[in-house]
Order: structure tokens, then sequence, then C-alpha cells
């Protein structure tokens, strides 16, 4: 079987919440093994983020938590106790990378900042995913994806349009998977230098600069021509009509965008506005609220599946805003099987995303569901370490380790 | 500094289709020192602005199909933005490229994927959004469902071209074999719906819908005296995010506990509106690192470029147009009559890994010189 890109690099994964699990579960797709540690008293929110008042370990059986974190390894360590500290850099031994995304200032607090790290191992690869970065007069600020948007310019370029148009925020937490995205290139990035030189590298991301390089043209329209942002609503200043339209059934939309002439034509004659059909570009623009007004009319007696297909068949750029239900279902990415269920001990069957990375010829699987607190204790400490027995079992007694958190309550 | 110094010196790229996936996906492995080498797309797939942001830094050839073969199987890595097929028309089968040449990558980036009953389908960025559910989540429940300013579904899909292309270029270093790697910008997006998706299909819930710029109290945008920002606390922070508010009415039973708080969400959002008026951007920048607030402020380009600790970072770069300023898509009252000069643009990523800025070529430009150099001056 031909192997998976990571197969052999082994990753320290010191990251919570979304940003850099979402790294860490695609390093861990590549085939790298990925060893989440979490403290006791400190393990990563997401675990205890949505309340489960009746589950027995709401730690090992929170649907966000398996999501982002399958396929990796979990070892408890509390990294304040001094103990705790000294087994991680033997860990870090070990490893050839080394990935976080806490507050800019804990890894320092810690004593675990690159030159620490780099003492017991030279050449490691330090991959910090702050939010503002690791200097700079932001780098205290505190902030997770939906800071990260507004502070990188990308909600001032959202909005409905018009004279009351407010910037709006992205549906999800965007900042952190752009961030997460990212940080993976960057440690292939890091692999790839050290491959060729020997040395590792310590990489200071700034999960705002990677999501301002997400709007690069805004940035060219203000520093040449002192251009702000202009909210389109679903229009576009390039293709018309462009809009969202409300399809038979609750909230059910499609969304339809023309870039030339003869698609125009095609979609007039399709919802019987071919009388319309000769308009060009400017007419198309200038008559837009007219013409949304003939979409809309269409499209409120079409069932949205059937209209999508028709429009495409018709050469028309159209489809549905998939919603969270309907994604799972929708035709294309059954077909190319995208939805995947991993059995797991706490949990029942659900579907989950396989890679979106599709090596062809590799085809990397879902190996393993994310992993209980503490699972690897164990294996990593005894087997990988080398710790003898009763070594882990005074880890356990001061409690630098464990299988369950310390007071968990909801995050 | 000595550009054989960069990560990815002596690292040959060949960019074919060109539209903004592609493009972005190899413009940030032409600032860590690839040859990346463009061939151009249909003309008008990328806006003056974005060619500008997106090309910069790359060479540009004029090559018939014949020529680009060879040009890839001179690369290490291809990354291409066609239509499914529409390689293997012109003998470029991405599998019978690496057949010839193992070690190559080749990363295929498309709205919908290789295969599946959508892979003819045409998109814009707006379709290509919809389809892959982030959309159905933004905007305001009353109105429709909003589609993200610039072209997020795009740049989502040539963000991870990037770091899967040199994942899969380490992996070939390594194990001595390349990858072709089918990545669509549905799946992109399909994948990344934070608790959303997940939390619809493993409940058994309805769908997860719009929220507009709350999540809840704690968690939204609101207007501020001089424009927009807001706050993103989790349950530790709520605390000192009330300290700093300031009313004691807080400190109560109903908007301390966590759960009290969402059903009494409506007043404490009241509450909230209130006290955001009175603060500027400044000055909810100056609380959040103080007391340990997740406090944003809505930046727009303009201020972002006036940033200090951007500056500080050196996070933009500064690209010449080679005399041929873009122009907008469509001009706007007092915007025309500038556009001399050079361009500040997001550059490096991250730091610790050195970075060189690019200018913007001419199409074609370079032709010559990269034939001589891949192809050892053949035609």
């Amino acid at each position: 079987m031909k192997k998976l890109p990571l197969e052999g690099v082994r990753i320290a994964d010191l990251t919570m919440m979304w940003a850099g699990p979402y790294a860490t579960r695609i390093l861990a797709e590549m085939g790298a093994e990925v060893i989440k540690i979490e403290s006791p008293r400190a393990w990563d929110n997401i675990r205890t983020l949505i309340p489960q008042p009746d589950a027995p370990e709401p730690w090992n059986s929170s649907f966000y938590f398996n999501y982002y974190n399958r396929d990796k390894k979990s070892l408890t360590l509390d990294l304040a106790q001094e103990r705790g500290r000294q087994v991680f850099l033997s860990l870090v031994a070990h490893c050839d990378v080394v990935i976080e995304n806490y507050r800019a200032d804990v890894l320092d607090k810690l004593r675990l900042g690159y030159e620490v790290l780099r003492a017991a191992r030279p050449d490691i690869i330090l991959v910090s995913m702050a939010g503002f970065g690791k200097t700079g007069p932001e780098r205290d600020n505190v902030g997770f994806g939906p800071i990260i948007e507004q502070m990188a310019g990308m909600t001032s370029l959202t909005g409905y349009g018009g004279p009351e148009s407010e910037p709006t925020k992205t549906g999800i937490s965007y900042g952190d998977p752009v961030a997460g995205i990212a940080a993976v290139g960057a440690v292939a990035l890091g692999l790839i230098q050290r491959r060729k030189t020997g040395a590792g590298c310590f990489i200071d991301l700034a999960q705002r600069e990677t999501m301002a390089a997400m709007i690069g043209e805004a940035f060219v329209a203000q520093s040449l021509r002192s251009e702000g942002p202009l909210h389109y609503g679903n229009r576009s200043p390039r293709f018309a009509p462009q809009g969202v339209y409300q399809m038979q059934g609750e909230e059910q939309w499609i969304a339809v965008s023309v870039r030339s002439d003869d698609e125009w034509r095609a979609l007039a004659t399709t919802i019987g506005a071919g009388d319309l059909a000769g308009l060009r570009f400017a007419e198309r623009l200038a008559r837009h609220d007219e013409i949304d007004g003939r979409i809309s009319g269409w499209a409120a007696s079409q069932l949205p599946r059937e209209a999508m297909e028709t429009l495409q068949a018709a050469g028309v750029p159209a489809g549905r805003v998939l919603d969270t239900k309907e994604i799972h279902d929708d035709p294309n990415l059954v077909a190319r099987g995208y939805w995947v269920r991993l059995p797991h001990p706490r949990m029942h069957s659900w579907r989950q995303p396989a890679s979106a990375w599709r090596l062809v010829e590799a085809n990397p699987q879902l190996r393993r569901h994310a992993p209980l607190f503490g699972e690897h204790n164990r294996e990593i400490l005894g087997g990988l370490l080398r710790l003898p027995d009763e070594e882990i079992a005074a880890l356990e007694a001061a409690g630098i380790i464990a299988d369950a958190p310390v007071n968990p309550g909801v995050g | 500094m000595d550009d054989s110094q960069l990560s990815l010196a002596g690292v040959r790229v060949l960019e074919i289709g060109g539209g903004i996936a592609a493009a972005y996906a190899t413009r940030w492995m032409a600032g860590f020192g690839a040859d990346v080498v463009r061939s151009e797309g249909a003309d008008g797939e990328l806006t003056g602005d974005e060619e500008v942001y997106l090309v910069a830094g790359k060479r540009r050839v004029a090559a018939d199909s014949a020529e680009l073969r060879r040009l890839a199987l001179a690369a290490d890595i291809v990354v291409e933005d066609q239509a499914p097929g529409a390689l293997a028309a012109t003998a470029m089968g991405p599998l019978d490229l690496r057949a010839e040449r193992p070690a190559l990558v080749v990363v295929s980036l498309t709205p919908f994927g290789q295969t599946g009953p959508y892979a003819g389908y045409k998109a814009t960025n707006i379709v290509a959004h919809a389809m892959g559910g982030i959309m159905s989540l933004t905007g305001a429940a009353d109105r429709p469902p909003l589609v993200n300013g610039g072209s997020q579904a795009f740049y989502l899909a040539g963000l991870n071209g990037f770091s899967a292309a040199l994942t899969a270029y380490f992996g070939a270093l390594v194990h001595g074999e390349g990858d072709w790697l089918d990545i669509s910008a549905q799946e992109c997006a399909a994948g990344m719906t934070e608790l959303y998706a997940p939390r619809t299909e493993y409940m058994d819930l309805p769908a997860g819908l719009r929220s507009g710029n709350h999540i809840s109290a704690v968690w939204g945008i609101y207007p501020l005296a001089d424009g927009f920002g807001g706050v993103c606390a989790l349950a530790r922070q709520i605390p000192a995010f009330f300290r700093v508010v300031g009313d004691p009415d807080l400190q109560e039973e109903r908007f301390a506990d966590p759960m009290q708080r969402l059903a009494n969400d409506d007043e404490l959002r009241a509450r909230l509106y209130a006290w955001f008026a009175t603060k500027t951007k400044r000055d909810l920048l100056e609380l959040g690192p103080a007391h340990k607030v997740p406090f944003g402020a809505v930046m727009t380009p303009a201020d972002l470029l006036a940033n200090e600790s951007l500056a500080e970072r050196h996070f933009f770069d500064e690209i010449a147009t080679a005399g041929r300023p873009p122009a907008p898509v469509l001009p706007r009252e007092g915007g025309e009559g500038r556009g001399e000069g050079r361009v500040r643009a997001p550059g490096r990523p991250f730091l610790g890994l050195p970075w060189r800025g690019g200018d913007l070529h001419e199409p074609g430009a370079d032709t010559e010189a990269v034939r001589r150099d891949w192809l050892g001056g053949l035609a």
C-alpha cells in the first residue's frame, strides 16, 4: 500500500478549541502520529463545551470534540507541574513537530519556549498559532475565530448591502479553520526546510494574518484607489444576475450566478423570461431588481434539487444552499464517499467527513475515533518513553496524568 | 538575503488554469522561494486587483499544450483548476504525467471534484459557497443566506491546495513518490462547519440556521460609537467581561448562571447594546488584553494597512504593477485617477522562514526564460 505523506512524522499537539485541532486533524489524516496533550486541570474546552447532562463521561462523548480530534492519541500531562513538564520535554525528544495555539504568552510562562524545546530536540519544528502572533503590540489580544475575522478585515466586507448594511460575521468561527489549514502548510514547509538544511525552526503564525490573506484583493483596492469595503449582498459587480432565491419548501434556497450573455439567455428561457433574454450585462445590472423578481417568481414553485439540475443542464451556474442536514445527503458528496462512520465506544454511529485532501493513489482513510481522555497514557509513557510502571503510578498519584478531567464543568 | 536560503528554492511549480484557487495555492509557494510558472487561463478569470495580489512573484508563460506538457514533466508540483478532464483532453492527464514522472505532485482544484454527479457543474464563487454548507449559517434569520465578502469558496480551495501540495511534496521527498490530489471546494467547506453539521447529524436535530451577528449576547457583534465591534466570551471569560461592563445587575444569578443567562439572553443583549454604543474600537482593543476578554473591532483594509502590529510583523508586501495599474471591476466615484506606484497587499503568512516579495510580470513575459531554465532552451 502506498504510504501517506506524513507517515513517520510524530507531532506533539498542545492545541485546543478549533484552529489548532483542525490543523492536527489534517496532519493525522495525512499519516502523522499526533499525540494530543491535555492537562487533567486544563483540558481541551471543546470536550465539555456542549452540556451533556445525562452522559456518564461527557468529556469522552462530545460530538464537537470527536469531529475535530479523530485519528489522534491522547496523553494527559499537567505541564504546570515540573515533573509533567520534564516528561513533556522527554516526549519532545521523540517528536518532529510541536504545535500549539495558546494565548501568545502561555508557552513561555510554562517555560516551554522554542529554545527550551530545542534543547530537548535540536531540530524540532515549533508552530505557534496565537491569534495575533507572538510579536507586535497586539500580541496580548485574546481572540477566537469571530474576533479574528473582525480584526482581519473579513467581516467588514460581508453584508446585505444598501444604506443600512451592517458588517456581518460568517456563520462559523471562520478564522479558526483557515488558520488551521495554513498551519498544516507551515508544518510541511518546516519539514521540507529541515530535510534540506537539517535545522528546525520556530514558525509564528498569527491567525489574524492568515485570515487577512483570504481577502488580498481588498487591500489592493484600498492601497491603490482608496476603495473601502462595499457590501454587495449576494450580488456581484462582475456577474449579473446573481443572487439567492427562495424555492418551494421551508428554508430552501438556490444560488444563481450568470457570467455571460449565453448563460443569461439560458436562464431567461428556463424561467420563462424570454422577453428579457436579449439584455446585455450593463442592462442586467441596471435592471437587477426586476430580474430578481422574475427569478424569484419562478423559483417559488420549484423544488431546489430539481431546479439546480435543470439550470445546470441548461449551462447556468446554480447550486442549492445546502444546510447542515441536507449536506449529509447531497448526491455529490455521497457518491464521492465523503461521509463515513467511525465506531466509537461511547457514542452511537454517525456520519463524519472524510479527508478533503483526496490523494488519489495513497487514498487516506479515517482510522480511528477521537481518543478518550488519557487513553494512550500507558502506550506513550511506558512504550515510547519507557517509564517504569511505578513512575507512571507516581505521576497518576500526583495528578500529573489522569483518565478523567478534574472538576469537569461546562467549558 | 540569498534566494538559495528560501525553503522552496529550487522547487519548480507549474500553475495551469490560473483562477483564484490555483493562483492562491501557488502564491505562498512563490514567496517561500519556489519558481512558480503560471500558464494563463481564460481571459478575465481574475480581476485586475486579484491579478496583482495573486500573480505577483510568479513567472508568466504563453505555451501551447505540447510545451505545457513538457513543462509539467519538468516540474515538481503542478497546480491546476481547470474543469475535470480538461488536462486529460490535452494529453496531460494527471495519472499519465505521474506515470512518466513518479515524484510529481499534481493538485487539481475544482468546485465539486473530479468525480461524482456534479463534477461537470459550472460554478462561480457564490454557487460553490452555497454547496459547502457555510452559507446556510451566514446572515440574518429573516433574510436569505448571505455569501461572504471576497471569494471565499475559491480562496478556501486555494489555501487547502497550498498546504496539501506541500504536504504531498514532502511525502515525495521522503518516500520517493508524489500523488494526484483531487480537492473540491465543496468538500473543503463541508467538513468545517464548526459544531453545526456535527450537531445536526449526531443529535438528529433540524438544520442549524442563521443567527445574524449574535450566537448569544456574549458571542456577537454590536454597534460602537465609531463602527462595530464585538465579544466572544467563553464561560471562563464571562466574569471578567461582566466586570469590565460594570453593570452590577450582571452579577445576579440570572446572568451569571450559564443556563439562566441563555434564558435571559434578550435582556442581556439589550444591556450590552447600550454599553457597546458608548465604546470605540480603540476602547475595546485596550480593554481586551488588559482584562483578558476576547474583544474585537471590525477593522477595514484601511485600518489594517495602518496597523502597527502588522507593520512590525512585516505582513504587507509592496508590489510593483509593471506600470499597468489594475482597473476596478466597477469604477467608483472619486476612485479614478489613482493607482500609480506600488501596491500593498498581504505577503508573508507566517514568520520564521525566509520570504521574498515579488512584482507583477506581464502575461507571457517569461516564456523564453522559462524555456531556457526548465527545458534547456528547446521551444
